[in-house]
């Protein structure tokens, strides 16, 4: 596809937009996942089949996990985790077709995957303690702790960004690398390992998010339980 | 390595676009059923709960149904028994009524039966006697006479050893009913002359009439209680046969 590994090539020209190979993969990922999705809850009935009994596996698991972590209702995190978690386990999976590219292998799907657990936390965050909360919460428990909190704040979607990628990316190079130096059937117990590393990938990223994003809900419940705990007292 | 801002750009809308399309296509279809199911299964769950409820309400109707059929069974056969025992108290008094009243007309008619029995043996004695009497007066004779010949004729019919047996028997005896008249003992000793001899007179009233000649050896019976007695004996015999 490219001479460098690091640069996304691009497919065409949109005007004067230049669409790389990650884009035009994520766009036939997501056509897949809706036509999928589509034809799978078409004829939702009250005694499944093993298609809809599958679904419905995903989903109580993944509403189970996001109970685990964060209290309360899990349908307010389960589109953002469940999206996430699908989509990367497909786009790290895709690599198992000949001659694509999984766009998480590149760093612009991380930072953009990353940017919007990001903005999650801050949105989920506002909402739930407010905004004067939610900036309080970076002085917590003291204002020597505001620059760190900040700088945390960052990194560890950052860090969030780097994980994905560097697994990702370093599987692809490792498969392209044996591919070339050796035969056909070589890379297969790598590529069988790279896509348990995917899945891995793709549920430590859902799992960090949903962390990222409920320890801002948790934190205002744990701090309306104090206040309410300070009232009782008075 | 250059860092694509179009590209990241894309991704961002990209990734958005199919949080969205999978919300709408995959989680929240999904999440419906199963809180359909689960509120069916709710209400399923509440309708055997409510069901349960009515099923022990019934239970419970049903137990203090049989409970008050079990009382009413328990008056009923009370009633019954009580019933039963008046009956049975009326038919005992019925029975000893009527038993007694069985008693009382066979002891009635026992009664009457020896009544009338002691009258019919009485009015047989009455005959009884009235035929022995007149079998034994029609066989007696007129007068004092006529037993003095008939004791001659009896002893002229006896066989002579009989006869000289009785005659010569010590302690020979004529006995009469009553004292004889002077005219009796002269036609006593003028009949009985002829055999030669001389008994002691006698009286015994028990002969009621008649004359009779005893000895140690024997005794020529001839008096109205001989007669009455043989009367006697043949009718018993006859009886007896």
């Amino acid at each position: 596809m490219g001479s460098s590994p690091f640069n996304a090539e691009t497919a065409f020209m949109l005007g004067p937009l230049a669409i790389t190979w990650p884009v035009v993969v994520t766009w036939g990922i997501m056509t897949a996942l809706m036509t999928t999705s589509i034809l799978m809850t078409r004829h939702l009935t009250l005694k499944p089949g093993r298609a809809q009994a599958v679904l419905e596996l995903i989903v109580n698991t993944l509403d189970g996990e996001i109970r685990a972590t964060v209290p309360g209702d899990p349908a307010r995190f389960r589109p953002l985790v469940g999206t996430l978690l699908i989509f990367i386990l497909v786009a790290n999976w895709s690599s198992l077709l000949p001659g694509i590219e999984p766009p998480t292998a590149h760093l612009e799907t991380d930072a953009a995957l990353a940017f919007i657990v990001f903005l999650s936390s801050i949105f989920w965050g506002i909402r739930s303690q407010g905004i004067g909360g939610w900036l309080g919460s970076f002085v917590r428990p003291s204002w020597l702790m505001l620059p760190l909190n900040l700088i945390g704040q960052v990194t560890r979607h950052f860090s969030l960004m780097i994980r994905l990628f560097g697994n990702v990316m370093s599987g692809v190079f490792v498969i392209s690398i044996v591919l070339s130096l050796a035969g056909l059937l070589v890379p297969i117990p790598l590529m069988a390992l790279e896509m348990l590393t995917g899945a891995v990938q793709a549920y430590i990223f859902a799992t960090l998010a949903l962390v990222f994003v409920g320890s801002a809900v948790s934190e205002a419940d744990a701090e309306n339980k104090m206040q309410q705990k300070e009232r009782t007292h008075d | 390595m250059n860092f694509d801002w179009v590209t990241f750009s894309f991704q961002l809308v990209n990734v958005l676009v199919l949080l969205a399309i999978l919300r709408h296509f995959l989680f929240r279809p999904v999440a419906d059923i199963i809180a359909q199911r689960q509120a069916e299964t709710d209400a399923a769950l509440r309708a055997a709960e409510t069901a349960k409820a009515d099923a022990d309400a019934a239970a419970q109707k049903a137990l203090a149904e049989a409970d008050a059929t079990v009382a009413a069974r328990q008056e009923v056969l009370g009633r019954a028994r009580k019933d039963a025992e008046a009956q049975r108290d009326a038919l005992l008094d019925k029975a000893h009524a009527e038993a007694a009243r069985i008693v009382a007309e066979g002891r009635a008619t026992d009664k009457r039966n020896a009544s009338d029995s002691r009258a019919q043996t009485l009015a047989r004695a009455r005959d009884l006697a009235a035929v022995i009497a007149e079998r034994a007066l029609t066989a007696q004779p007129q007068d004092f006479n006529g037993y003095l010949s008939q004791l001659v004729a009896a002893l002229q019919k006896m066989p002579p050893a009989e006869l000289s047996a009785l005659l010569n028997g010590g302690d020979l005896k004529l006995i009469s009913a009553a004292p004889l008249s002077e005219n009796d003992l002269s036609m006593v000793k003028s009949a009985l002359s002829a055999f030669d001899i001389a008994p002691e007179l006698s009286t015994a009233p028990e002969l009621i009439a008649g004359l009779e000649l005893q000895s140690d050896s024997g005794a020529i019976r001839n008096s109205l209680a001989h007669d009455l007695e043989q009367i006697t004996e043949a009718m018993r015999d006859d009886q007896a046969d």
